[in-house]
C-alpha cells in the first residue's frame, strides 16, 4: 500500500500518557508501517499551533493525572473550535480515560466544583468522592459488531451518555462507564472515547485496523480495504486474558 | 500481652522457617498487630533506638542494605525489615523477631523500607524518626498506588508534624521529592543528586514530573539523568533545584545510575551521623547486593544476575546497566499478580525500541508472557521466543547462553521470588 499515507496527530503526548497510552500509537503506527502505509506521527504537546491539527488524518489522546489534566484543559480550550470541527467532519479518533471525559460537558469534581468540557461528545462525568472507590480492573466489553474487546480500566469518575451519543460497546467485565448501566465509552462519526487502557490497540488489532482504515477512506475518499497481518500473538495474548475471565472469544 | 505476642511471634517465625514455608517475615506482625492495634507504638515508646525510614518509588531494598552494611561495619546493631515486607506488618514482624523476652529492643539502629502507601500510617506509629530517606517518584502499580501527585501529597501532610529530632534526606534531583521540603514545619532537611555526566537534554517517554511541583508551569532542565531526574528549574515561578546537594562519592559498590543515587543517599545519611569519609568506603567494599537486586547465582557454570525491574524507569534502567555490561542473554518475566500490580499496560512506557537489536538470546516468560511479547513484537525485536511455563523458559534461557557469557534476567516482583526459587530450590518469603 505504497500510495498511501496517513499523518496521526498525539494529543500531549508528555502529560496524557500515564497509562502506556504510548502503545495504542506505536500498535497504529507499526501497523501501518507493516503495511508499506506511509505513517507519520505529530506530537502536539502544550502551547501547539492549532493549525497543526489540520494536517492530521487521525487523532488520537491518551489519560494522565488530575493536576496535569488541569494544564492540558486550559491548552485544549483554545483549540476547541478546530478539533470540534474534525470530529463533526468524522476524522477518526482514539480519546482514552481523561481524554474521552474531556470530549464530554463536564467534570463534576468530588468537591462539586464544575469542570467545563469541550461540549464535542453529549455526555458528563461525575466524581462520586470519598466512600466510592475507583473503578479499576482487567474489562471486557463487546463492540464494534459485537466483537470481544479487552482492556484494563482504572477511573475515578463515573460518565453518563446523553441521547444524542451511542455507547461504544456492552460491558460483560469490568464497569465500563458508570458501573450500573452496562455501557462502555462512545461513539460520535469516526471518534471513540473509551476507559479501555491496556493499552487497547495493541491486544485489539482489529480495532487498530479499523481506525486505520476509516482514516484512509476518509483521506482518500474511497473504501479501502488493509491485507491481513499475522496476529499470532496478539491473538494469544487476548485468549490468554479471556480465558482467565473465563469468557469465550 | 506484648511480651506474649512477641514470644508467639517468633515460635511462629521459627516454624516456618523450619518447614520452608519462607521466612514468616509478616504473619507475626500481623497476628500482633490485629491483638493490639498500637503493638509498634508500645514497643518503641522506650526504646532508645534511632529509626530510620526509606521511601519512594525505587531503590528501597539497595538503599536499606547499603546503610545497614556501613552502620555494621563501624560496630553499630542494627536491624531492618525484610525485602519487600514494607507495610505495617512487616514493620512489627521486624520488631518481634528483634526483641528480647522481655520486650526490650537493644539495637542502635532500625532501618525501616517502607511502601508509599504505608508511609503517612508509619508517620502515625512512630512519632519522630531520625532519618527519613526519599529516594524518588516514578509512575509505578497505578492500579494500586494511584498516581504519583497523589502520593506526594499524603506525604507532605504527613510531614507537617516533624520535629527538629527528624532530618529528611531528599533527592533533589526529583522536583516532585524536593518539593517536599517547602512546606515542612519542624524537620531538618539535607538533599543529595548526583552530577548528570551526559548532558542529553531530551526528556524520557515515561517522565512523572516535569512541571513545576509549585506553580504547574513546564521545567527547564539544565541536564537529565534519567526520567525526569536532572537538574530542573522553573522560569515562571523561580522554583528550583537545591543547591546545597551532596551529588558524588569516590566508590559505588554497584551498577548502574540508579545505585549512583542509593548509594549517595546511604552516604549522606552515615555522613550526617558523623562517619568520615574513608572509613564509608572501607565498609562498603565488600557489598553483597539483596536477593534480586543484581544479586548473582551461578547455575551449572553459568552466571546468572537478577535484575528486579518493575516499573517503566526501574526497567530502562535496568536495560541500560545491562547493556553497559555488555549482556547478550536476557530473560524477560511479567507477572500481574498483588505484589506486581495488576495492571500490565506500563511496558508499553518502558523504552524497549533502544534495544530492539542488542540481544542475541531473548526469553520471555511469566503469567503475562503475551503481553510482554507483544510489546517486544511491536518494538521490533529481532527474534525471541515465548514460553509459558517458568521452570521451561529458564531452562531455555540458561541453555542458550554460552559458557563464558551471563544470562541476565529482568523481572517484576513475584516473578523474582519464583524464579529465585527454581534457581536456589530455596523459597525466600
Amino acid at each position: 500500500m505504497k500510495n498511501y499515507s496517513l499523518t496521526i496527530g498525539w494529543l500531549y503526548p508528555e502529560l496524557m500518557s500515564t497509562y502506556g497510552d504510548r502503545g495504542n500509537v506505536i500498535s497504529l503506527q507499526k501497523r501501518c508501517e507493516w503495511r508499506d502505509i506511509n505513517v507519520k506521527i505529530k506530537k502536539l504537546d502544550v502551547g501547539f499551533d492549532q493549525n497543526q491539527l489540520t494536517t492530521c488524518d487521525m487523532i488520537f489522546m491518551g489519560g494522565a493525572q488530575d493536576k496535569q489534566q488541569q494544564i492540558v484543559a486550559d491548552d485544549l480550550m483554545k483549540k476547541r473550535e478546530e478539533l470540534k470541527k474534525m470530529i463533526d467532519n468524522g476524522i477518526p479518533g482514539l480519546y482514552i480515560c481523561g481524554a474521552y471525559q474531556f470530549l464530554g460537558k463536564y467534570y463534576k469534581e468530588a468537591n462539586g466544583k464544575v469542570i467545563n468540557g469541550l461540549k464535542i461528545f453529549d455526555l458528563f462525568t461525575v466524581n462520586p468522592g470519598i466512600g466510592f472507590s475507583r473503578q479499576i480492573g482487567t474489562s471486557v466489553i463487546k463492540a464494534l459488531n459485537n466483537k470481544i474487546i479487552v482492556g484494563f480500566e482504572n477511573h475515578g469518575g463515573r460518565t453518563y451518555l446523553g441521547k444524542r451519543i451511542k455507547s461504544f460497546g456492552k460491558v460483560i467485565k469490568g464497569f465500563g462507564n458508570n458501573g450500573n448501566d452496562q455501557t462502555e465509552g462512545a461513539v460520535y462519526k469516526n471518534s471513540f472515547g473509551t476507559y479501555l487502557h491496556g493499552p487497547i490497540l495493541p491486544k485489539n488489532p482489529q480495532f487498530a485496523d479499523l481506525l486505520i482504515k476509516l482514516a484512509l477512506e476518509k483521506k482518500y475518499g474511497a473504501p479501502t480495504n488493509l491485507f491481513p497481518l499475522e496476529d499470532s500473538l496478539e491473538i494469544q495474548a487476548r485468549t490468554a486474558i479471556a480465558k482467565i475471565l473465563k469468557i469465550k472469544i | 500481652m506484648n511480651l506474649l505476642l512477641i514470644l508467639f511471634g517468633n515460635l511462629l517465625s521459627g516454624i516456618s522457617r523450619f518447614f520452608n514455608f519462607g521466612s514468616g517475615s509478616t504473619w507475626p506482625g500481623h497476628i500482633a498487630l490485629s491483638v493490639n492495634k498500637n503493638f509498634i507504638k508500645d514497643l518503641l515508646k522506650n526504646s532508645k533506638t534511632k529509626i530510620i525510614l526509606i521511601a519512594g518509588t525505587n531503590g528501597k531494598t539497595t538503599t536499606g542494605r547499603l546503610i545497614q552494611t556501613i552502620l555494621e561495619k563501624n560496630g553499630r546493631k542494627v536491624f531492618q525489615n525484610q525485602a519487600g515486607a514494607n507495610l505495617l506488618n512487616g514493620i512489627a514482624s521486624s520488631l518481634i523477631s528483634n526483641s528480647s523476652l522481655l520486650g526490650k529492643i537493644e539495637k542502635d539502629f532500625a532501618i525501616f523500607e517502607i511502601d508509599e502507601n504505608t508511609l503517612p500510617l508509619v508517620l502515625k506509629e512512630i512519632d519522630n524518626p531520625s532519618f527519613i530517606i526519599i529516594l524518588n517518584l516514578f509512575r509505578d502499580q497505578l492500579d494500586r498506588y494511584g498516581e504519583v501527585n497523589t502520593i506526594s501529597r499524603k506525604w507532605s501532610e504527613a510531614f507537617k508534624k516533624l520535629s527538629k529530632q527528624t532530618t529528611l534526606i531528599l533527592n533533589a534531583d526529583d522536583p516532585q521529592v524536593a518539593y517536599l521540603a517547602l512546606h515542612l514545619e519542624g524537620a531538618n532537611v539535607n538533599y543529595f543528586g548526583i552530577n548528570a555526566k551526559n548532558s542529553a537534554n531530551k526528556i524520557q517517554h515515561a517522565s512523572d514530573s516535569i512541571y513545576c511541583p509549585n506553580c504547574s508551569a513546564k521545567l527547564f532542565y539544565k541536564t537529565i539523568c534519567f526520567s525526569h531526574l536532572g537538574d530542573w528549574s522553573c522560569g515562571e515561578c523561580g522554583y528550583k533545584h537545591p543547591q546545597k546537594t551532596f551529588t558524588s562519592f569516590p566508590f559505588y559498590p554497584l551498577s548502574g545510575t540508579y545505585n549512583e543515587y542509593n548509594t549517595n543517599a546511604a552516604v549522606l545519611l552515615a555522613q550526617t551521623i558523623g562517619f568520615e569519609k574513608e572509613k564509608i568506603i572501607v565498609s562498603l567494599k565488600d557489598f553483597k547486593p539483596v536477593f534480586g537486586r543484581q544479586e548473582i547465582l551461578n547455575i551449572n557454570g553459568i552466571r546468572v544476575q537478577i535484575f528486579l525491574s518493575k516499573n517503566p524507569t526501574g526497567f530502562n534502567e535496568s536495560l541500560k546497566t545491562i547493556i553497559n555490561l555488555g549482556a547478550k542473554n536476557l530473560l524477560l518475566l511479567l507477572n500481574d499478580r498483588i505484589p506486581d500490580g495488576r495492571d500490565v499496560s506500563w511496558i508499553w512506557d518502558v523504552d524497549f525500541e533502544d534495544f530492539s537489536s542488542k540481544f542475541r538470546n531473548v526469553v520471555v516468560s511469566g503469567d503475562r508472557v503475551f503481553d510482554m511479547g507483544l510489546r517486544l513484537k511491536y518494538a521490533e525485536f529481532r527474534s525471541f521466543e515465548t514460553e509459558k511455563k517458568l521452570a521451561n523458559a529458564v531452562n531455555m534461557a540458561i541453555s542458550k547462553t554460552p559458557k563464558n557469557e551471563t544470562l541476565y534476567i529482568l523481572t517484576t516482583y513475584s516473578a523474582m521470588l519464583d524464579v529465585r526459587k527454581i534457581l536456589t530450590g530455596k523459597k525466600i518469603l
